[in-house]
């Protein structure tokens, strides 16, 4: 299942997005957070920390100027541009040019 | 990009970029629910009011409103009176997701019984996805 979720910036889309994932995770379903903004924090709002957070947001730079290639398989998105938050949910940071064939 | 990833067994939960750019640049169908997030203020449901029409016109899944940072009947009442056909789940205004905003870390963390968070917690079941059952595709 898929789940988009939008808003205007500051009405706590990233904040719902993190809740629904981390309580879906809860639950026990398989749970991926694709952070698809361009001023993104949902790494935080999941509670992975600043750190962690700095980290994948600095891979996606790289890869948005060029100096790393892109993953070329959502597998690969999913190991080389995500980590693990709390509660099973994987999080994963995808740029806009990111258009991996299923695999 | 959303509508290549597989979903089988996996619950996608995507956080689009603020405003509407994103969900008018996806295909038809690429999604099976768009929950529209809003704040009770002129400006946040007149992109929320946008939001929708596209998500309806679109064919992006069962449409909800999430109304954020409810603090009293008037705010409640300007969101169905903006909304009067949608589906809404109305949140109410809640000092531990700004907290958690202020800390950098999750409100769920803080207080997964703070009222916010239990209605937010509580759109699993909203949507329909229960304790184990992961729909497919």
């Amino acid at each position: 299942m898929k789940i988009a979720v939008v808003g205007k910036g500051g009405s706590g889309k990233t904040t719902t997005s993190a809740l629904l994932a981390r309580s879906l995770g809860r639950q026990g379903h398989n749970v991926v957070g694709l952070d698809c903004d361009t001023n993104p924090n949902l790494g935080l709002s999941l509670g992975v920390g600043d750190t962690e957070t700095e980290r994948l947001l600095s891979l996606r730079d790289q890869i948005d100027e060029g100096d790393r290639e892109h993953a070329h398989t959502w597998a690969d998105i999913l190991d080389s541009y995500g980590t693990d938050a709390p509660d099973g949910v994987r999080l994963t940071v995808i740029n806009r040019i990111d258009n991996p064939e299923p695999g | 990009m959303l509508s290549s990833v597989p979903s089988e067994n996996t619950v996608i939960v995507a956080d689009l970029e603020a405003g509407i750019g994103t969900l008018t640049r996806l295909p038809d169908q690429a999604v099976d629910v768009t929950l529209i997030v809003t704040e009770p203020t002129p400006r946040s449901i007149d992109v929320a009011k946008r939001a929708a029409l596209v998500a309806a016109e679109r064919a992006q899944g069962r449409v909800l409103i999430v109304a954020n940072k409810v603090a009293d009947p008037e705010d409640e009442a300007r969101i169905y009176e903006a909304f009067p056909e949608a589906e809404i789940v109305i949140v109410p205004a809640d000092p531990v997701i700004n907290d958690a905003d202020r800390r950098g870390v999750s409100p769920i963390d803080i207080d997964s019984e703070s009222p916010a968070v239990r209605v937010l917690s509580g759109l699993s079941q909203t949507i329909g996805l229960f304790s184990g059952e992961t729909l497919p595709g």
